[in-house]
Protein backbone atom coordinates (compact mmCIF):
# COMPACT_ATOMS: atom_id res chain seq x y z
CA UNK A 1 0.00 0.00 0.00
CA UNK A 2 0.83 3.30 -0.86
CA UNK A 3 -0.75 5.83 1.78
CA UNK A 4 -2.60 8.14 0.46
CA UNK A 5 -1.79 11.50 -0.23
CA UNK A 6 -3.52 14.84 -2.37
CA UNK A 7 -2.64 15.79 -5.90
CA UNK A 8 -4.55 18.72 -6.73
CA UNK A 9 -8.72 17.77 -5.85
CA UNK A 10 -7.71 14.59 -5.30
CA UNK A 11 -7.03 11.99 -3.11
CA UNK A 12 -4.69 9.00 -4.76
CA UNK A 13 -3.22 5.84 -3.35
CA UNK A 14 -1.97 2.55 -4.57
CA UNK A 15 -3.09 -0.81 -3.05
CA UNK A 16 -2.03 -4.07 -4.64
CA UNK A 17 -4.10 -7.05 -5.66
CA UNK A 18 -4.29 -8.78 -2.51
CA UNK A 19 -5.16 -5.89 -0.44
CA UNK A 20 -8.20 -5.06 -3.15
CA UNK A 21 -8.77 -8.48 -2.61
CA UNK A 22 -8.88 -8.59 1.30
CA UNK A 23 -11.07 -5.17 1.43
CA UNK A 24 -13.54 -6.39 -1.40
CA UNK A 25 -14.16 -9.32 0.89
CA UNK A 26 -14.53 -7.17 4.34
CA UNK A 27 -17.00 -5.20 2.10
CA UNK A 28 -19.22 -7.86 1.11
CA UNK A 29 -19.47 -9.25 4.48
CA UNK A 30 -20.18 -5.84 5.95
CA UNK A 31 -23.03 -5.46 3.39
CA UNK A 32 -24.40 -9.03 4.13
CA UNK A 33 -25.00 -7.78 7.77
CA UNK A 34 -26.21 -4.87 6.99
CA UNK A 35 -28.86 -6.04 4.62
CA UNK A 36 -29.46 -8.83 7.09
CA UNK A 37 -33.03 -9.11 8.71
CA UNK A 38 -32.38 -7.29 12.05
CA UNK A 39 -34.18 -10.02 13.83
CA UNK A 40 -31.50 -12.32 12.58
CA UNK A 41 -28.93 -10.04 13.62
CA UNK A 42 -30.71 -8.78 16.89
CA UNK A 43 -27.99 -9.19 19.50
CA UNK A 44 -24.95 -9.23 17.33
CA UNK A 45 -22.31 -6.60 19.45
CA UNK A 46 -20.88 -5.72 15.49
CA UNK A 47 -24.23 -4.47 14.69
CA UNK A 48 -25.12 -3.14 17.85
CA UNK A 49 -21.61 -0.98 17.43
CA UNK A 50 -22.88 -0.08 14.15
CA UNK A 51 -26.25 1.29 14.64
CA UNK A 52 -25.87 1.73 18.20
CA UNK A 53 -28.73 3.26 20.46
CA UNK A 54 -29.42 7.03 20.23
CA UNK A 55 -30.59 7.29 23.74
CA UNK A 56 -29.76 4.98 27.12
CA UNK A 57 -32.54 5.27 29.88
CA UNK A 58 -35.26 5.42 28.43
CA UNK A 59 -36.38 2.54 26.04
CA UNK A 60 -39.35 4.21 24.44
CA UNK A 61 -37.06 7.30 23.59
CA UNK A 62 -34.65 4.31 22.05
CA UNK A 63 -37.43 2.77 20.11
CA UNK A 64 -38.34 6.21 18.41
CA UNK A 65 -34.85 6.97 17.42
CA UNK A 66 -34.47 3.34 16.10
CA UNK A 67 -37.88 3.50 13.74
CA UNK A 68 -36.82 7.39 13.01
CA UNK A 69 -33.05 7.06 11.56
CA UNK A 70 -32.14 3.19 11.15
CA UNK A 71 -33.57 2.83 7.66
CA UNK A 72 -31.77 5.37 6.53
CA UNK A 73 -28.66 4.92 8.27
CA UNK A 74 -28.69 1.28 6.67
CA UNK A 75 -28.85 2.21 3.63
CA UNK A 76 -26.70 5.35 4.16
CA UNK A 77 -23.56 2.79 4.96
CA UNK A 78 -25.23 0.23 1.68
CA UNK A 79 -24.35 3.58 -0.47
CA UNK A 80 -20.78 4.58 0.73
CA UNK A 81 -19.89 0.75 0.94
CA UNK A 82 -21.13 0.81 -3.16
CA UNK A 83 -19.49 3.84 -3.85
CA UNK A 84 -15.82 2.38 -2.27
CA UNK A 85 -16.50 -0.77 -4.34
CA UNK A 86 -17.17 0.95 -7.69
CA UNK A 87 -12.78 2.77 -6.95
CA UNK A 88 -11.05 -0.16 -6.06
CA UNK A 89 -8.81 -1.20 -8.86
CA UNK A 90 -9.41 -4.85 -9.00
CA UNK A 91 -6.34 -5.87 -10.33
CA UNK A 92 -4.37 -3.72 -8.01
CA UNK A 93 -2.98 -0.45 -9.24
CA UNK A 94 -4.44 3.70 -8.42
CA UNK A 95 -7.40 4.57 -6.17
CA UNK A 96 -8.22 8.13 -6.84
CA UNK A 97 -11.16 9.66 -5.06
CA UNK A 98 -13.23 12.97 -5.23
CA UNK A 99 -14.25 14.82 -2.21
CA UNK A 100 -18.02 12.98 -1.90
CA UNK A 101 -15.32 9.68 -2.73
CA UNK A 102 -13.34 10.22 0.19
CA UNK A 103 -15.95 10.56 2.79
CA UNK A 104 -17.37 7.88 1.50
CA UNK A 105 -13.83 6.01 2.34
CA UNK A 106 -13.76 7.53 5.47
CA UNK A 107 -17.17 6.37 6.75
CA UNK A 108 -16.86 2.63 5.25
CA UNK A 109 -12.99 2.06 6.37
CA UNK A 110 -14.50 2.79 9.81
CA UNK A 111 -17.35 0.71 9.75
CA UNK A 112 -14.77 -2.27 8.78
CA UNK A 113 -12.66 -1.45 11.66
CA UNK A 114 -15.61 -1.13 14.41
CA UNK A 115 -16.70 -4.55 13.03
CA UNK A 116 -13.13 -6.08 13.20
CA UNK A 117 -12.64 -4.03 16.05
CA UNK A 118 -15.42 -5.15 18.22
CA UNK A 119 -14.85 -9.32 16.77
CA UNK A 120 -11.33 -8.54 18.06
CA UNK A 121 -12.24 -7.61 21.29
CA UNK A 122 -9.63 -4.23 20.45
CA UNK A 123 -9.30 -1.85 23.80
CA UNK A 124 -7.16 1.25 24.15
CA UNK A 125 -3.99 -0.95 24.89
CA UNK A 126 -4.09 -3.88 22.43
CA UNK A 127 -0.69 -3.49 19.53
CA UNK A 128 -0.68 -4.53 16.65
CA UNK A 129 0.56 -8.24 16.68
CA UNK A 130 3.95 -9.66 16.64
CA UNK A 131 3.27 -12.57 14.56
CA UNK A 132 0.99 -11.54 11.74
CA UNK A 133 0.32 -15.17 11.11
CA UNK A 134 -2.29 -17.45 12.26
CA UNK A 135 -6.36 -16.38 12.82
CA UNK A 136 -6.02 -13.97 15.09
CA UNK A 137 -2.48 -12.61 14.29
CA UNK A 138 -3.90 -12.16 10.18
CA UNK A 139 -7.80 -10.26 11.48
CA UNK A 140 -5.20 -8.03 13.66
CA UNK A 141 -3.02 -6.97 11.00
CA UNK A 142 -5.67 -6.57 9.04
CA UNK A 143 -7.17 -4.35 11.37
CA UNK A 144 -4.19 -2.45 11.76
CA UNK A 145 -3.49 -2.12 7.77
CA UNK A 146 -7.14 -0.61 7.54
CA UNK A 147 -6.15 2.08 10.37
CA UNK A 148 -2.81 2.49 8.39
CA UNK A 149 -5.19 3.25 5.52
CA UNK A 150 -7.87 5.45 7.23
CA UNK A 151 -5.61 7.42 9.32
CA UNK A 152 -3.45 8.31 5.74
CA UNK A 153 -6.87 9.30 3.98
CA UNK A 154 -7.71 11.83 6.85
CA UNK A 155 -4.15 13.02 7.18
CA UNK A 156 -4.38 14.01 3.41
CA UNK A 157 -8.02 15.59 3.61
CA UNK A 158 -7.10 17.88 6.61
CA UNK A 159 -3.58 18.95 4.84
CA UNK A 160 -6.11 19.97 1.64
CA UNK A 161 -7.67 21.53 3.83
CA UNK A 162 -5.58 24.21 5.64
CA UNK A 163 -3.88 25.01 2.10
CA UNK A 164 -7.47 25.71 0.42
CA UNK A 165 -9.46 27.67 2.45
CA UNK B 1 -44.72 41.46 45.47
CA UNK B 2 -48.20 43.41 45.26
CA UNK B 3 -49.92 45.04 42.32
CA UNK B 4 -51.67 44.36 38.80
CA UNK B 5 -48.35 42.98 37.65
CA UNK B 6 -47.91 40.44 40.74
CA UNK B 7 -47.56 37.12 39.50
CA UNK B 8 -50.68 34.88 40.35
CA UNK B 9 -49.00 32.05 41.02
CA UNK B 10 -46.08 31.35 43.15
CA UNK B 11 -42.45 29.72 42.05
CA UNK B 12 -43.15 26.35 43.83
CA UNK B 13 -46.51 25.67 41.89
CA UNK B 14 -44.54 25.93 38.64
CA UNK B 15 -44.67 22.44 37.39
CA UNK B 16 -42.03 20.14 36.93
CA UNK B 17 -42.30 19.65 33.44
CA UNK B 18 -42.62 23.58 32.64
CA UNK B 19 -38.82 23.75 34.06
CA UNK B 20 -38.16 20.38 32.38
CA UNK B 21 -39.11 22.15 28.81
CA UNK B 22 -36.97 25.11 29.45
CA UNK B 23 -33.98 22.63 29.83
CA UNK B 24 -32.18 22.47 26.34
CA UNK B 25 -31.17 19.02 24.96
CA UNK B 26 -27.20 17.94 24.35
CA UNK B 27 -25.86 15.05 22.15
CA UNK B 28 -23.28 13.62 23.83
CA UNK B 29 -19.67 11.75 22.48
CA UNK B 30 -18.38 8.66 24.50
CA UNK B 31 -14.50 7.52 24.36
CA UNK B 32 -14.24 4.00 22.10
CA UNK B 33 -10.92 2.52 21.59
CA UNK B 34 -11.07 1.76 17.66
CA UNK B 35 -12.00 5.89 16.50
CA UNK B 36 -8.79 7.39 16.11
CA UNK B 37 -8.32 10.87 17.40
CA UNK B 38 -8.00 12.18 14.29
CA UNK B 39 -11.06 11.05 12.60
CA UNK B 40 -12.89 12.68 15.66
CA UNK B 41 -11.48 15.68 15.60
CA UNK B 42 -12.15 15.43 11.35
CA UNK B 43 -15.62 14.70 11.92
CA UNK B 44 -16.80 17.34 14.79
CA UNK B 45 -15.39 19.77 12.20
CA UNK B 46 -17.37 18.36 9.62
CA UNK B 47 -20.87 18.23 10.92
CA UNK B 48 -20.75 21.33 13.12
CA UNK B 49 -18.40 23.48 11.60
CA UNK B 50 -16.10 24.01 14.86
CA UNK B 51 -12.50 25.53 14.09
CA UNK B 52 -10.02 23.13 14.26
CA UNK B 53 -8.85 23.77 18.18
CA UNK B 54 -12.27 23.47 19.40
CA UNK B 55 -12.77 20.35 17.54
CA UNK B 56 -9.53 18.92 19.37
CA UNK B 57 -10.38 20.57 22.93
CA UNK B 58 -13.75 18.15 22.51
CA UNK B 59 -12.17 15.16 21.03
CA UNK B 60 -9.41 15.73 24.01
CA UNK B 61 -12.25 16.05 26.15
CA UNK B 62 -14.11 12.48 25.19
CA UNK B 63 -10.33 11.25 24.92
CA UNK B 64 -9.47 12.10 28.75
CA UNK B 65 -12.79 12.36 30.48
CA UNK B 66 -15.05 9.50 28.47
CA UNK B 67 -17.01 11.58 27.16
CA UNK B 68 -17.90 15.60 25.74
CA UNK B 69 -21.25 17.20 24.59
CA UNK B 70 -20.81 18.53 21.43
CA UNK B 71 -23.96 20.31 20.81
CA UNK B 72 -26.99 20.96 22.67
CA UNK B 73 -30.45 22.54 21.31
CA UNK B 74 -34.10 21.20 21.11
CA UNK B 75 -34.73 17.37 21.17
CA UNK B 76 -35.46 16.94 17.05
CA UNK B 77 -32.08 18.25 16.54
CA UNK B 78 -30.17 16.57 18.64
CA UNK B 79 -31.48 13.22 17.43
CA UNK B 80 -30.66 14.73 14.24
CA UNK B 81 -27.13 15.34 15.32
CA UNK B 82 -26.99 11.91 16.90
CA UNK B 83 -27.76 10.33 13.69
CA UNK B 84 -25.81 12.50 11.88
CA UNK B 85 -22.44 10.87 13.67
CA UNK B 86 -23.52 7.53 14.04
CA UNK B 87 -23.40 7.80 9.95
CA UNK B 88 -19.68 8.36 10.72
CA UNK B 89 -19.51 5.46 13.58
CA UNK B 90 -18.69 7.90 16.78
CA UNK B 91 -20.47 6.59 20.07
CA UNK B 92 -23.32 9.18 20.20
CA UNK B 93 -26.53 10.02 22.87
CA UNK B 94 -28.64 12.70 23.07
CA UNK B 95 -30.10 13.49 26.34
CA UNK B 96 -31.95 16.02 28.47
CA UNK B 97 -28.71 18.16 29.39
CA UNK B 98 -27.98 17.28 33.15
Amino acid sequence: MRPFRRKGDVLVAKLVAAEVGILSLLLDQLEQLLAADPDDTGGDPVVERLLPPGHVGDPEMAADYRDLTEAGLRSGKADDLAMVRATLPFEGGEVRLDADQARAWLRTTNDLRLALGTRLGITADTEPPDDPSGEEGSQLAVYYWLTAVQGSLIDALVAGRGGRR
Amino acid sequence: MAGPLAPVWTPETVSREESDLDRPWVTVVWDDPVNLMTYVTFVLQELFGYDEATATKLMLQVHHEGRAVVSSGPRERMEHDTSRLHAYGLWATYQKDA
